[in-house]
């Protein structure tokens, strides 16, 4: 019995109880109040957004990377199809190294698509946000078998015909290197970013990257897994800053 | 190739591989020069095994596909739309560098996919046999058919049924009184490690691809330079009615003996008589994760009747494997085969009895690729024998591929 008695002495008194109870309702109602209706306002009237800017520029390259040819399979009975196209090659991607803290709140992720055509994937680079689910449709009358083994998102989608598709999404970011199993000259880069300022170049290598808050950033020029070093660029308020990058 | 130097290719690979991108010497992709004109890959495989002490793996009396590091090198030049020369040059255990292929792939026709190829030509028969590269294979081991050396050869004949019974499941050294005296190794029933010469016509559509060739060797016994006057005619056919399924039948007939070992035997005027005459039927089918191979080569070799008991029947052997791979996560996957070669009866002195000793493979194991193009398997194999010195085996291997 002696600890039921010692418990009732440490409770406080009933009424005042209630009393405590009824004060720190009334002051949770107003801080909530205060932060649903008034605080925005001042947040907003605080930073009030500046007028994105827009950083433009091309991405010169000294010597395009080569297609990735066939292995000379010498105990083929006959020839393979010659296909090589180096477009793909030419186009680059650029993108802020650090970008503005609130825009890794604002990225959307969407879909986006990685075809298999022609025993070639199709873009052959790819520059998604995080949360992106990329669709590996196959487009091709032959079987392909998409992997990859990197340590941003390694997966392998087995073997599918004409007309299916395997969907893999991406949450990390990082650089994805894409391959078939079967057909060892398909490969593909996706680059995932955890923020939405990045442009994929045009085959002249021209890009251009919309609504980037007013500061100073750092960024870098990528082709076929070459990088430049990091690029300062100060972005004016509702204005376009240039900035062009040569690789390789 | 000693442990030693095995182990420093080892190291050397995995400092390849372990560099940074930037700094990494060795080439993932092949070598393109002259803008693309000329394309170069490389495939380089380190094969560690137990004690083989039944030879069952052997390809000849030195070498074992468990116990084996390979290098291999091969070219495509092309010249024009219709013209492109191809080669391979390989070397086994650092020893002499030999050119596997080298022919000449003409297309007359750019708009059809008809090629003819005229120098030491991939083989015609079969499947298994253009699957030259390690990461090719599944396992470490190779089927039956395409390795196992019988006890029979081109360049020796034996006297009688009795002379060639005392050699089943010797097939790694058997010897014979008749042709070359010298011991050597026997003829598997298609050499996957020799490719033959002479030229052959390739036709392909939508779902058929068709081939028929005529060289100076047989399938058991390729040749660079004839040595019988007689050449053996191959063809094949292949169908892929369904995305991931292929179906193949092949045939091959010509003279396997050597004109010296026949003139020993049965006189000069007879050389093109003895024959090795084959039939095979392949499917492969794959879907999602999974792979399954089936392959049977049916060998069938007139061999001269010269004394009794006379070998008075063609000898015949069968080898069937199926095999399957499944992968199990992204760069890991599992693999097994199971082989059998059985050989037809003859009658010595002592009865009926199958010329060779029939030999059953089991092999179980798996892949890992460390990165796209290094690749670690490992395999357990179970061969059991009816004859020969050693009769069951357990054998244990390992592989490093690389290839680019």
């Amino acid at each position: 019995m002696e600890p039921q008695r010692s418990q009732r002495s440490r409770s406080p008194r009933p009424d005042r109880q209630y009393l405590a109870i009824d004060s720190c309702f009334f002051v949770s109602i107003v801080i909530v109040v205060v932060l649903i209706f008034v605080a925005p306002s001042i947040a907003v009237r605080g930073s009030a957004p500046a007028r994105a800017g827009t950083i433009r520029g091309r991405v010169e390259l000294r010597r395009a990377a080569a297609p990735a040819e066939r292995r000379p399979n010498v105990a083929d009975l006959g020839a393979p199809s010659a296909l090589r196209d180096i477009s793909d090659r030419l186009r680059s991607v650029v993108y802020l190294e650090s970008a503005p803290r609130r825009a890794f709140d604002e990225v959307e992720p969407g879909h986006a698509v990685l075809d298999q055509r022609d025993e070639r994937f199709v873009p052959h680079v790819l520059a998604i946000t995080t949360g992106t689910i990329v669709d590996f449709p196959n487009s091709d009358h032959i079987y392909h078998n998409v992997f990859s083994l990197s340590k941003t998102r390694s997966f392998d989608l087995g073997r599918y015909a004409a007309g299916r598709s395997k969907p893999v999404k991406f949450d990390r970011p990082g650089v994805v290197r894409v391959f078939c199993d079967i057909h060892s000259h398909m490969n593909a880069f996706i680059l995932v970013f955890s923020h939405p300022f990045f442009s994929l170049t045009d085959t002249e290598g021209r890009y251009r990257i919309d609504n980037v808050p007013p500061g100073t950033y750092s960024v870098i020029g990528w082709n076929e897994g070459v990088s430049s070093e990091p690029k300062p660029v100060t972005v004016p308020e509702g204005s376009e800053a240039e900035l062009d990058f040569t690789l390789r | 190739m000693s442990i030693a130097r095995r182990a420093t290719l080892l190291c050397a690979l995995a400092l390849g591989w372990s560099l940074p991108a930037r700094t990494q010497t060795l080439p993932s992709e092949p070598l393109a020069l002259a803008d693309g004109r000329v394309t170069i890959s490389g495939d380089v495989s380190a094969s560690f095994g137990s004690d083989d002490t039944g030879f069952f793996n052997y390809t000849d009396y030195e070498h074992s596909t468990l116990r084996l590091f390979r290098v291999d090198l091969a070219t495509a030049v092309k010249m024009n739309a219709h013209f492109t020369l191809l080669g391979e040059v390989r070397s086994e255990n650092i020893g002499p560098v030999r050119a596997y292929a080298l022919y000449l792939r003409i297309r007359p026709w750019t708009t059809h996919a008809i090629d003819i190829q005229a120098g030491r030509v991939p083989p015609t028969f079969g499947a298994f046999a253009r699957r030259i590269y390690a990461n090719d294979n599944v396992l470490i081991g190779y089927p039956l058919a395409y390795q196992y050396l019988t006890s029979l050869r081109a360049d020796a004949l034996p006297l009688n049924a009795d002379e060639l019974l005392v050699m089943r499941g010797r097939g790694w050294l058997s010897s014979y009184s008749l042709g070359d005296p010298a011991p050597a190794n026997g003829l598997a029933l298609a050499s996957a490690f020799r490719w033959d010469t002479g030229a052959q016509v390739h036709a392909a559509s939508d779902f058929v691809d068709a081939t028929i060739s005529v060289t100076t060797g047989t399938l058991s016994n390729p040749l660079f330079t004839d040595d019988n006057s007689g050449r053996q005619l191959a063809g094949r056919v292949s169908t892929h009615p369904l995305p991931g399924l292929i179906v193949g039948a092949s045939a091959a007939r010509g003279p396997f003996v050597t004109a010296a070992a026949a003139r020993d035997a049965v006189g000069a005027g007879r050389v093109g008589e003895f024959t090795q005459t084959a039939w095979g039927g392949d499917v492969e089918y794959s879907r999602d994760y999974y792979l399954v191979r089936a392959e049977t080569v049916w060998s069938l070799w007139k061999v001269p009747e010269v004394s009794a008991p006379v070998i008075d029947a063609p000898l015949r052997a069968l080898a069937t494997y199926v095999e399957g791979r499944y992968k199990v996560l992204p760069g890991l996957y599992a693999a097994a085969r199971v082989d059998h070669l059985g050989f037809s009866e003859i009658t010595g002195s002592r009865g009926p009895r199958t010329w060779d000793a029939p030999v059953t493979r089991i092999e179980i194991g798996g892949g890992y690729s460390i990165q796209r193009n290094l690749l670690l398997k490992m395999s357990w194999q179970h061969n059991v024998r009816d004859g020969g010195r050693v009769t069951r085996l357990n054998l244990g291997a390992a592989q490093i591929v690389y290839w680019f």
